[in-house]
């Protein structure tokens, strides 16, 4: 569904991917790990186009999204979900839900507030359809913010660090929103330290380090039986 | 010679006019000049190199250069090459350009004070530029760009008593057909003065109750 073929990509001077290769398949779950710096972001970026690659190709349902007209069609139904939620600090949370249905798509606005109304209930926030950003724990807005992905009705979604900026007791709620999402058969790119979500849900598990892909296969052979030393000390440092 | 408002009384109404006049150069001028900023703004935001350097080079001249002599180019330089204007024309104008050059710089740097995740968020969901620019960049830069605005908007009013020197008899003008007659030099000029406050300060109203009722949900 999404395939990257020896993707490279440069900040100036400075290459930060080198040659990635990587499919991901229809309804395939795949948590990308690595430690800091290591191009896991830069990835998920090059995919949705927020970063422009220097070379290689990225493509999208077989056609190559290097070209607006496919970059349009996969950020339509490739949603993303960011590290520092990035809501719309003006727009309530329900608003925040309906803003992609009505603006992108030309839904009705009662059928968008219906449609964000059952979403913000689906993560466990009904009752806050009306509060702000500001007024959430960042649990919340982490919920708020996959709710807005899904009311684009996405056939995948990029996590980059979902749970990385939130205080240790609310990392639970968000992951155990991600993994109903994951059951309903949603593609994922997951970017994240979290292992027993990775062994849990992950279909494949691919271990970055300084812009390479250093290997990939299932959670078991990538967390028991890493082949290469950069893996085993990653995930000994991160185990420890 | 003792201070006597009562002799200038009689000619309240030609300070009136004269204000009447400042009040349509200036709104007119404010108009303009928004729009321009705002479109300055966008173009030396956006991803197209061409745009940007004109916009650069818009408010490089007009912020590098006085008013006044912006002024008599517009009025007294033009007709040399054929083009000429009314006084009124030519006033209005050149305040627009003026103040759209400093408009252009609000805008600018409240459309870059958005921090660059919203637009990423808005990219991500799917939205054009136009789409997030109205719905999510536009609504929250509006928050910073307006006090500063406000402050360019006072200067343009202050600054509209330049345009006396291209023969427009606005209020600033009008002192010295007063004074021609009654010799009360003082007296003239605080009214004027004060005529002046009254103007910038309904300005300020205006302006405090829009951010009252922008900031009425405000982020925690
Ligand atoms: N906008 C940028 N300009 C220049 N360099 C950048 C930029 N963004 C990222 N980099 C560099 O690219 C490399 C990869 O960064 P990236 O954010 O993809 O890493 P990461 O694996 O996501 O790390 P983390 O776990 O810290 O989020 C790093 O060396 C980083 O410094
Ligand atoms: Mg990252």
């Amino acid at each position: 569904m999404i395939e990257l073929n020896q993707v490279n990509k440069s900040y100036g001077k400075h290459q930060v991917l080198f040659d990635i290769n990587l499919t991901i398949a229809k309804r395939e779950k795949v948590v990308i790990l690595g430690p800091s710096g290591s191009g896991k972001s830069t990835v998920l970026r090059c995919i949705n186009g927020l970063e422009t690659i220097q070379s290689g190709d990225i493509r999208y349902e077989g056609a190559s999204v290097l070209g607006d007209k496919a970059m349009r069609k996969l950020r339509l139904e490739v949603g993303m979900v960011f590290q520092r939620f990035h809501l719309f600090p003006h727009r309530t949370a329900l608003e925040n839900v309906m803003e992609g249905p009505i603006w992108v798509k030309g839904m009705k606005k009662h059928e968008a507030k219906e449609l964000a109304t059952d979403l913000l209930a689906k993560v466990g926030l009904s009752g806050k359809e009306d509060s702000y950003p500001g007024k959430l724990s960042g649990g919340q807005q982490q919920r708020v913010a996959i709710a807005r992905s899904l009311a684009m009705q996405p056939k995948a979604i990029l996590f980059d660090e979902p749970t990385s900026a939130l205080d240790p007791e609310l990392v639970g709620e968000v992951l155990s929103v991600m993994k109903e999402v994951a059951a309903e058969g949603m593609s994922m790119v997951v970017v994240t330290h979290e292992i027993g979500f990775a062994r849990e849900v992950a279909d494949r598990i691919v271990f970055m380090d300084q812009g390479k892909v250093i290997e990939t296969g299932t959670p078991d052979e990538i967390l028991d039986r890493p082949q290469h030393v950069r893996t085993q000390s990653f995930l000994s440092r991160i185990l420890k | 010679m003792k201070l006597d408002y009562s002799v200038i009384m009689p000619f309240m109404p030609v300070f009136l006019e004269g204000a009447w006049m400042t009040v349509k150069l200036s709104v007119l001028s404010l108009a303009l000049g928004l729009v321009l900023g705002i479109i300055g703004g966008l173009c030396k935001t956006s991803a197209i190199w061409p745009l940007r350097a004109v916009a650069n080079l818009y408010t490089w001249i007009f912020r590098g250069t006085p008013l006044l002599v912006q002024l008599f180019i517009l009025y007294f330089g033009l007709p040399q090459l054929g083009i000429t204007m009314g006084p009124f024309q030519a006033g209005v104008l050149g305040m627009a350009l003026n103040t759209g050059a400093y408009v252009t710089e609000i805008v600018r740097s409240g459309l870059t004070a958005v921090d660059r995740g919203q637009s990423e968020a808005a990219s991500a969901l799917g939205m054009s530029r136009s789409v997030a620019l109205f719905r999510v960049i536009g609504p929250q830069a509006i928050k910073v760009i307006i006090p500063p605005l406000v402050n360019q908007f006072i200067m343009t009013i202050k600054n509209s008593s330049m345009v006396s020197l291209v023969t427009i008899t606005e209020l600033f003008r009008t002192g010295e057909s007063v004074i021609v007659s009654t010799f009360r030099s003082f007296e003239v000029y605080t009214v004027i003065a004060i005529m002046y406050l009254i103007m910038t300060s309904l300005l300020m109203i205006v302006a405090k109750q829009l951010e009252k009722g922008m900031s009425a949900h405000d982020r925690a």
